[in-house]
């Protein structure tokens, strides 16, 4: 258990400093979430649907699409560098190689959506001080999953020719109770409600998160058997 | 009186059995072709 | 038996069970339309019932079939047990592509409007979609263990996503209900419809098992030809 823990950090540190020096991706992740947020406020009508009608919305989407690009740099540095055999050679238990992989996108996501949330507080003018807590609470529940199951899908795809396209087609259909279990919680939380107010939609994230962690954890080594 | 929608009901009927034969000649299609040297 | 073999005897088999099946179609066409009675608050669009309701139970089966197939092909490794969820997965799609077609035709008389985020139309739109993915994804991959265990993690995951895209509609409709124009009766059904109903899940259950063995025995076949391939070269 020791060595699994040590072996998941040092990989998590090790894809954490790779993207750290490049900063490419994060660049990308973080440019596109600003085009996002802007492009779907200016996409409706102001005097008929209000900006607080559709935040919870926007900034969902936002997150996700960040994500699923921050997911698929994760493995594409790897390909690149054929750097996931050396990984297959070292004695690291396989288990470590998802964990440590689960905990770098969940740090690069949640840097994503850490600068994403005060823009989008500044776009749409949300008043977001009274549940902020709660609101991080359910970003970070819903993240988990994501980052769960698209890490899983990341590795699958990156071997593919058409990555770009697999990841966002396989995974879609996987992020919608999350998802929506999200924005549904999101609206609510704006509007100055109660944590329990909003019980049912976070008992389902963290069923989810519960069920697919462990899922894309177990599943993984068969991903990476050659 | 029952509402006249025997339209939607064709429609669906037909469409049913176009997806079912399409697909089973589909496959007897594939088959053939894996067939053939 | 050779790999060729053991194609062509489940291709022939599959071809009678499928021709049965179609027989079978007919006669509960002939059924529904002629001998089952119109109900009388739906009208006969009420009918689309007898084809559209033993789709959703024929899909069901195809896709919790592939991700069982799945999980036995993981832990037993067997070839066939990844040609039989490929081919569970395919034929899934075929029903899931009646059941999206039919739910819409049956929804606008019924309750309104063409489409209604219920939990089965919603489920079924999402597997449908996943497991157009999951075609689509042993299309790009051309090593057969690469492909087999990968299609296997997306069949089981696949499983797992089911309740919990009902449970997300439910809690859903629960807090938006939808203004329901004619509400169909569900509860029971008088004994000539049940019949009728009964009859179909049967045909379609039969018709699910001869486009499965058809289904895979093109698999068979596409594998035999790959291995004459190689052994030629």
């Amino acid at each position: 258990m020791g060595s699994t823990l040590r072996a998941a950090w040092h990989i998590a540190v090790k894809d954490l400093a790779i993207e750290w020096r490049t900063k490419t991706a994060f660049a990308s992740g973080l440019v596109f979430a600003v085009l996002v947020l802007a492009v779907l406020f200016f996409s409706r009508d102001p005097t008929t649907v209000s900006a607080t009608d559709i935040a919870p919305g926007a900034m969902w989407v936002t997150f996700t699409f960040a994500s699923m690009l921050g997911l698929n740099r994760a493995f594409l540095i790897e390909r690149e560098l054929r750097a996931l055999d050396g990984i297959l050679l070292t004695p690291a238990p396989r288990a470590a190689i998802y964990w440590g992989k689960f905990v770098a996108n969940l740090a690069f996501v949640g840097a994503i959506e850490a600068i994403s949330l005060p823009l989008f507080v500044l776009f749409y003018d949300v008043p977001i001080w009274r549940r902020l807590g709660e609101l991080i609470l359910v970003i970070a529940m819903a993240t988990i999953a994501f980052v769960a199951v698209g890490t899983l899908l990341s590795a699958m795809v990156v071997r593919t020719r058409y990555a770009e396209l697999m990841l966002p087609l396989l995974l879609l259909p996987f992020l919608v109770p999350p998802l929506v279990a999200g924005v549904q919680a999101t609206a609510p939380l704006l509007d100055g409600r109660p944590l329990s107010d909003v019980s049912g939609w976070l008992k389902l994230i963290a069923g989810f998160d519960v069920a697919f962690v462990t899922l894309a954890a177990l599943l993984f080594e068969v991903v990476l058997d050659e | 009186m029952p509402p006249e929608n025997t339209g939607f009901m064709v429609a669906a009927y037909v469409i049913v059995a176009v997806i079912v034969v399409g697909y089973a000649v589909s496959l007897l299609l594939r088959i053939r072709e894996q067939r053939r040297r | 038996m050779t790999l060729r073999e053991r194609g062509n005897r489940i291709a022939r088999v599959g071809t009678v069970v499928t021709a049965l099946a179609l027989l079978g179609l007919a006669g509960v066409y002939v059924r529904a339309i002629v001998y089952t009675p119109v109900e009388a608050a739906q009208g006969a669009a009420q009918k689309i019932f007898y084809v559209h309701v033993p789709s959703a139970w024929a899909g069901l089966m195809a896709f919790v079939i592939t991700g069982l197939l799945s999980i036995l092909y993981l832990w037993l490794k067997d070839r066939r047990l990844d040609l039989a969820a490929a081919a569970s997965a395919e034929v899934g799609v075929a029903f899931s592509a009646i059941i999206l077609t039919t739910g819409p035709i049956w929804g606008k008389p019924i309750w309104g409007t063409w489409w209604t985020w219920d939990a089965r139309l919603t489920s079924t739109l999402f597997l449908f979609l996943l497991f157009v993915g999951y075609i689509v994804l042993r299309g790009v991959l051309t090593d057969p263990g690469i492909r087999g265990r990968f299609s296997a993690v997306i069949g089981i995951m696949a499983l797992f996503l089911v309740p919990f895209i009902h449970l997300t509609v439910y809690l859903f409709r629960t807090l938006h209900p939808a203004p329901i124009v004619l509400k169909p009766s569900r509860p029971s059904l008088p004994g000539d419809m049940l019949t009728t109903l009964m009859l179909s899940v049967g045909v379609f259950t039969v018709l699910y098992t001869g486009l499965l063995m058809l289904r895979y025995a093109l698999g068979l076949l596409r594998e035999a030809r790959e291995e004459e391939l190689a052994d030629a070269s």
